[in-house]
């Protein structure tokens, strides 16, 4: 682990146009499966907590294939600016 | 946000999505006024620590209104507090396997803010806090509650979050709450340590309001476990290597400072109350930090403000009720400012013309 985890999850975010936790858990799980708190409801309320405090907007929502609500979220170029600002 | 695909969502979805969110909410605003009452517990235990043990002895043989008395002491009952409450904070993260996130963050820029951030609230503002106790009572307490507003209006500046008229009126509310209590306290005969106690509850005000809104903002990329472990430590080493050194350069001696700190960390009756009170003040910021960030600074320091009537009651009933000691007893304004903080604090969260559009429906 080069970074703690909600580092990289938001620098996750600057590389991708938008992404939902699903995607998020996947792009991290090799680095982070062992961590105990890279877990669903944690890794949304770390999504949540990034878009209540203007990191992240949510852009759109749908099912996915097991019926259950997915939220995706970007960050525009302005917050990957301040994201890329503050981790390197 | 509405949805940007062109694929409309059925209602149901759209229903979940606001449960979702609704929930996120309310839970930031739980954990934010939950935040506040572990606060007044937090206060209670360091308050009743200074009831026991060595403390008791020191209270009557220095003298009444020397510098050791009035500023080192407190400052080393902040100190112990702080340890502890460190120590919990420690043991939490290792626990929960983040104690590598810990070491990492550390170096890290959001980590430096975090740091820098502690050191305003924590051996500044908590020390400014605990030494107007010690000056004037739990009647500073309101004054100090006055940090949602330097936090909401350094939030709006720097960070632009969203203030609507609504919140601003709801966090008046919330102050003018606040205020009931202190101007009730100035009412009686004024000691000669109430106006100190109570330019330093506005010093601890000020530093709590940037503590709040700076590290409020860094501890949304850092984890709120991990942020307040840097709080706690960055606190408690701060306090116990720079500012009793410092105040004992002023007006006391290092050697005897040191020594005091050494017997109060030796005093198991005290320290009891102190272990105590570092684990509700290890809980009462982390919450405090995670209310902030999930709905918001304003709000959250809002909720939390409540504590502005946690402090009193709790220290009334665990040093006044389960003690025994005099003086606690909580004034009958205090239930009144309580219920107008409740008002204010359901103002910002809830929108009135909801419950008429609803109606509508």
């Amino acid at each position: 682990m080069k970074r703690p985890l909600n580092f990289a999850l938001l620098k996750y975010y600057t590389t991708v146009d938008e992404a939902c936790v699903d995607d998020v858990m996947d792009a991290l799980s090799d680095e982070f499966s062992t961590h105990r708190a890279f877990k669903r409801d944690k890794m949304i309320e770390s999504i949540k907590t990034a878009e209540k405090n203007g990191l992240l907007d949510e852009t759109r929502f749908d099912r996915d294939a097991k019926g259950n609500l997915r939220i995706y979220y970007s960050a525009s170029s302005e917050q990957k600016d301040i994201i890329n600002s503050y981790i390197k | 946000m509405p949805s940007s695909t062109s694929v409309v969502p059925d209602a149901s979805l759209v229903t979940e999505k606001k449960r979702l969110d609704a929930g996120f909410f309310k839970k930031g605003i739980a954990i934010a006024i939950f935040s506040g009452m572990l606060y007044g517990f937090y206060s209670a235990f360091v308050v009743g620590a200074q009831t026991r043990g060595v403390w008791v002895d020191w209270s009557a043989t220095l003298a009444a209104g020397s510098f050791l008395l009035v500023f080192i002491l407190p400052t080393i009952a902040s100190a112990v507090n702080d340890t502890c409450s460190a120590i919990w904070a420690l043991i939490v993260t290792v626990k929960q396997g983040k104690f590598r996130d810990f070491i990492l963050t550390l170096g890290t820029k959001p980590g430096r803010i975090q740091i820098a951030a502690a050191v305003a609230g924590g051996p500044i503002g908590s020390a400014a806090y605990i030494i107007a106790l010690s000056l004037a009572g739990t009647i500073v307490t309101p004054v100090a509650a006055l940090c949602p507003a330097i936090g909401a209006i350094l939030s709006r500046i720097l960070y632009k979050q969203k203030m609507g008229p609504r919140v601003v009126a709801g966090i008046l509310i919330c102050m003018f709450g606040s205020a009931l209590i202190g101007f009730t306290g100035l009412t009686g005969d004024l000691g000669p340590g109430v106006l100190p106690g109570i330019l330093l509850a506005l010093l601890c005000a000020f530093c709590w309001g940037i503590e709040g809104c700076v590290g409020g903002y860094a501890a949304c990329m850092i984890d709120t476990q991990v942020g307040i472990t840097i709080r706690q430590c960055t606190s408690a080493l701060v306090n116990l290597l720079i500012i009793i050194p410092l105040l004992s350069l002023f007006g006391g001696d290092i050697a005897q400072s040191m020594s005091l700190v050494g017997s109060a960390f030796m005093d198991v009756p005290s320290l009891i109350f102190f272990v105590l009170g570092g684990l509700c003040s290890y809980l009462s910021f982390m919450l405090w930090y995670r209310g902030n960030s999930m709905c918001g600074t304003a709000l959250g320091m809002a909720c939390n403000g409540a504590y502005a009537f946690w402090v009193p009651l709790f220290t009334w009933i665990i040093v006044g009720v389960f003690m025994g000691f005099d003086g606690y007893m909580l004034p009958a304004i205090a239930w009144v400012a309580a219920v107008v903080m409740v008002i204010g604090v359901t103002i910002i969260a809830v929108n009135p013309l909801d419950f008429f559009k609803k109606k509508e429906a």
